[in-house]
């Protein structure tokens, strides 16, 4: 009897307490920092080793490059650079093996769509896509080198 | 409308007591709408969440839209059931507590009708909806409806008893059955007049009981949700499965009625310096709070198992009714004569 009155004042109390619910899609919903969301890619550190093209589980990465329009330098620049997101597990492994740390994913994970197509991101949106970006990346592939501090 | 019902009944009177009918029914089909909506965001906030709140402004029109979705729902029957019988259980259920309503009186002139046993009225007609039940369970051709449908039968049988006879104290105290009369008898002005300070062993059995017959947590065994799939009306859907919603929704209308008018005292005022307030408004403060104290005992408590649900209402409910009787009996006997 006595519990089941504590246990009245419990939920009485609850009445006004605040509530643990987020008002998502109202308010947008932030993801922890190290949260592995839809990547973001910067052109200027690619080098085109295709790393990430090998080691997608998925195989999701496709790009192709094109040398150095600088006659002096050497090596290539990155031409095209599509991920198929209908496949991409968002895995992380792309961000970990590259050298430049040219790919690094963000926080952002709103990808729905009303039409497959949408869903193939190119090198421009990828790039553009620079809110919220993962500063920790668990950067393996490059341990001493980072592109971006 | 005691002039209407005593004066003849011509063509006239006999529309305008229709027309006082369909006001009720939108009264309460209005109360249902809403006491669901209210339900659903009193246990929300409960529970540190917050209750629907996206279908029209706070959410107020997500009852409306559970509704639309119900009647716009395919009418299955199952092959092998008993197809009038089945589509009989939910009319049948939902007759009585709309009938039931009847005797509620609201203040001293707005009442419906004036039944001199108005008690008795109301708990023979809520024991029809336990046969509907049944009916429900058995019409569906599937052995867990009908595990369902006889579970409730039995839990509201064992319940219905205590909840008779702890009210009979309230009727020995006020000398009449009739609803009226029995508000009358609590006319002293203040809150210690009304029947739940005299009669508190009834009133506590009668609390309990209640809740039991309305088919809520704690004693929601027969629509168990999540233990018998839903009970005895697991096989209906759309329209038919809105009827026993409905049902239990007039029948917590009905309970938070008759919980005011005999033992909260009805119209009156808790103290006579309040008496400026319109009675309507202290009978309508009493039955929301007793229609949360439904919702809130929701939220706190977990289901009672069927055999302890048996175990209280026979062992304990039961001997303590009867005890109330004795006890108000010689009280009565010796306190006033």
């Amino acid at each position: 009897m006595k519990g089941m009155l504590k246990g009245m004042g419990v939920t009485l109390k609850a009445l006004t307490a605040p509530k643990v619910t987020t008002s998502y899609p109202d308010a947008p919903y932030l993801m922890p920092e190290r949260y592995r969301g839809i990547q973001h890619f910067e052109p200027d550190l690619c080098i085109v080793c295709n790393q990430c093209a090998r080691v997608c589980p998925t195989e999701c990465i496709t790009l192709t490059g094109k040398p150095n329009p600088d006659p002096d330098k050497k090596g290539k620049v990155i031409d095209t650079f599509d991920l198929n997101f209908e496949i991409c597990i968002l895995c992380d492994l792309c961000t970990e093996v590259c050298p430049t740390e040219a790919i690094v994913m963000t926080g952002n994970f709103e990808l729905a769509a009303y039409s497959r197509d949408e869903l193939y991101k190119d090198k421009d949106w990828l790039t553009n896509n620079d809110t919220r970006v993962r500063l920790d990346n668990n950067n393996i592939g490059a341990p001493q080198r980072g592109g971006k501090g | 409308m005691g002039s209407l019902l005593s004066s003849p009944m011509t063509w006239e009177h006999a529309l305008a007591v229709f027309l006082w009918g369909v006001v009720l029914m939108l009264i309460v089909l209005g109360f249902v709408t809403y006491a669901i909506y209210f339900e659903r965001k009193v246990i929300g906030w409960m529970q540190f969440r917050i209750g629907p709140n996206r279908v029209g402004p706070l959410g107020l029109l997500q009852s409306v839209a559970d509704i639309l979705k119900l009647l716009l729902k395919e009418d299955t029957i199952p092959r092998k059931a008993d197809r009038m019988l089945f589509v009989l259980a939910p009319v049948l259920a939902f007759v009585p507590s709309f009938t039931v309503l009847a005797v509620i009186p609201y203040t001293q002139k707005l009442y419906f009708a004036d039944l001199n046993v108005g008690l008795l009225y109301y708990v023979a007609l809520s024991g029809i909806s336990t046969l509907a039940i049944v009916l429900g369970g058995w019409a569906s051709n599937n052995k867990y409806a009908l595990l369902g449908g006889m579970r409730s039968a039995a839990q509201m049988i064992s319940y219905e008893v205590p909840l008779v006879i702890s009210v009979t104290g309230v009727v020995m105290l006020s000398g009449t059955l009739n609803l009226r009369g029995i508000v009358d008898s609590q006319s002293g002005g203040w809150f210690w007049d009304w029947n739940f300070i005299p009669q508190i062993v009834g009133f506590a059995v009668f609390v309990v009981a209640a809740v039991s017959e309305l088919n809520r947590t704690p004693f929601d065994l027969p629509e168990a949700e999540s233990e018998l799939v839903a009970g005895y009306h697991v096989e209906y859907s759309g329209f038919r499965f809105a009827f026993f919603m409905l049902t239990e929704y007039v029948y917590v209308y009905a309970i938070a009625g008759l919980t005011t008018t005999l033992f909260l005292g009805g119209w009156h005022a808790p103290a006579p310096f309040l008496d400026f307030v319109p009675g309507i408004v202290w009978f309508a403060l009493k039955f929301t709070f007793i229609v949360f104290f439904l919702f809130w005992l929701r939220a706190t408590m977990p289901r009672i198992r069927v055999d302890q649900l048996m175990g209280l209402g026979w062992k304990v409910l039961l001997p303590l009714s009867l005890a109330n009787v004795f006890i108000t009996a010689a009280c009565i006997e010796l306190f006033q004569r």
